[in-house]
């Protein structure tokens, strides 16, 4: 794969790819609770919103 | 962006970033933005993601002026950014500053990628306190996102941000004290070593630290284009509330403080105490000073008096505890205008990184309009030996005006200091404190504390 555009601040080899691994490992976490939601919405059940709505303030 | 003095130009804090430079020019802050920048700047503003964050104090905000270019040969705009009101660094904040910062660098990162942007840095020199709440000051941190590309900032966000925390809430809070030596955060490897061995049993510290640090080592040097995967903007965003839950459960609690109760174990009486505040309180009524230093300021009750009357209130202390409390009560109360810091007077936080300009000194930070000092001198004249004459060169050096409280040798905590060392202080008097300050101040008022016999003072310098 090819990084570009090369950042400006060494991002460290390791740093990129330990990040890579972690972040597919809990990619499928986002990808199960997405799923896991819309299931439940087959069934009339509504989860609550966890997700950052973007409009709260900085605390 | 610091107030770091200058001739002109470029600030020395800002060099690194091809996307634009901080300047100062006539005394106001500007930030080129170069024509490198332009099409991330673009997107940034037009994108709605700005004044979201912005809205909401997340960034702060700018207006775009019509100034010079200060670097024709890259120039695309000038910027003036509100000015923090003042600049502090991560080993000066209690655990619950570097937190709240860190939390908020994930949430900034969360709507830009919203946006389709993301952060190219996730520095904890980039965030301040403005009006009581982290805030992302360089508004050239962002960039155009490109999905399939792993967070940049990543490393940087786990040794500004994660490994301190960690080592904070789960070591020793003292260990913020890295920053000061490793400016460009703790290094993974010596914060994996320093943590307590039960942390490998916790997924985001084994991933996000131990893991991260063994990878660091493993693959030092090797171009990472040779091997393949990408980063869905899922893992993406898998990663960043990997970080965010990780750093929401650790935690730290102030015990067994060193001033924590402070207040109950003086010979104060309630009167001494409230004697000393209406005094605070009158001296800043008259003064209005814009920039008040208290300085050992335990948990910041005279801070708040002086708050009253001051654009602007730093309240510095030693005691990691008694800054973590003056946090959590000035998030509590929505404080806009004060700021805890921790700090040792007796060796102030020194200027460092490239060139020692960097990151500003302490004094380099000053001075002050009005400086507190209550039940502060006998830490230094007896504690530290500070002769009384350095004493007020010091305070000189920090401020134009001084609220300074005189704790006599009879005082009983004075009297605890002295118990179990040789009294080599004939000059700490009365008498010789007041020539002393003299040749550096002209002692204005100067008022016997009820219920005390404790002195303080209002001085201006000479």
């Amino acid at each position: 794969m090819h990084f570009a555009p090369l950042p400006y601040l060494d991002p460290g080899s390791g740093s990129f790819l330990i990040q890579l691994a972690i972040a597919a490992l809990l990619g499928l976490g986002i990808a199960f609770r997405a799923s896991w939601t819309k299931i439940k919405g087959w069934f009339g059940i509504k989860s609550k919103p966890t997700e950052d709505d973007d409009e709260s303030e900085n605390e | 962006m610091t107030n770091q003095k200058t001739n002109s130009g470029q600030n020395p804090a800002s060099f690194r970033d091809p996307s634009g430079f901080l300047f100062s020019r006539g005394g106001v802050l500007y930030r080129q933005v170069n024509r490198a920048y332009e099409r991330d700047y673009s997107r940034l503003m037009e994108s709605g993601l700005y004044e979201k964050l912005v809205k909401n104090s997340f960034l702060i905000p700018h207006v775009e002026v019509d100034q010079p270019a200060e670097q024709p040969d890259s120039f695309y705009k000038i910027i003036q950014p509100e000015r923090a009101p003042f600049i502090s660094y991560p080993y000066e904040w209690s655990f619950g500053q570097l937190k709240s910062a860190a939390l908020a660098t994930l949430t900034i990162q969360k709507r830009a990628l919203k946006a389709d942007m993301s952060l190219k840095d996730a520095s904890a020199y980039n965030m301040q306190f403005v009006r009581g709440k982290a805030t992302l000051i360089d508004t050239l941190s962002f960039e155009i996102y490109q999905e399939g590309q792993p967070w940049v900032a990543y490393k940087q966000f786990c040794q500004h941000f994660l490994a301190p925390l960690a080592l904070m809430a789960l070591r020793d809070v003292r260990l913020s004290q890295l920053l000061r030596v490793y400016i460009d955060g703790v290094p993974l490897d010596l914060a994996s070593e320093l943590l307590p061995t039960k942390t490998r049993l916790n997924f985001g510290l084994l991933t996000h630290i131990h893991i991260h640090a063994g990878a660091q080592k493993k693959y030092a040097g090797e171009e990472v284009k040779s091997r393949g995967g990408s980063m869905s903007r899922q893992a993406m965003t898998g990663l960043i509330e990997s970080l965010e839950s990780t750093i929401q459960k650790l935690d730290w609690t102030p015990r067994g403080t060193e001033w924590g109760n402070y207040y109950d174990i003086t010979n104060y009486s309630d009167a001494a105490f409230e004697h000393k505040k209406e005094l605070v309180g009158e001296w800043t009524k008259r003064l209005k000073p814009a920039l008040t230093w208290d300085l050992g300021a335990n948990n910041g009750a005279f801070s708040r008096v002086a708050g009253e009357n001051s654009a602007f209130v730093v309240s510095f202390d030693i005691d990691p505890a008694a800054v973590e409390q003056n946090y959590r009560q000035m998030k509590h109360d929505k404080t806009e205008n004060l700021l805890p810091l921790l700090l040792d007077l007796t060796n102030p936080s020194p200027a460092i990184g490239w060139a020692n300009r960097e990151r500003d000194s302490f004094g380099g930070r000053g001075p002050a309009d009005l400086a507190l000092a209550l039940a502060v001198i006998h830490h230094l004249a007896i504690s530290n030996n500070v002769p009384l004459p350095q004493l007020a060169e010091f305070f000189a050096e920090t401020a134009k005006w001084l609220v300074i409280e005189f704790v006599p040798k009879q005082d009983s905590q004075v009297q605890k200091l002295l118990a179990s060392r040789k009294d080599i202080f004939p000059n700490y008097t009365r008498e010789g404190f007041e020539s002393a300050f003299n040749e550096k101040f002209a002692i204005r008022e100067a008022v016997e504390i009820r219920e005390s016999e404790r002195v303080l003072y209002l001085m201006e310098r000479k």
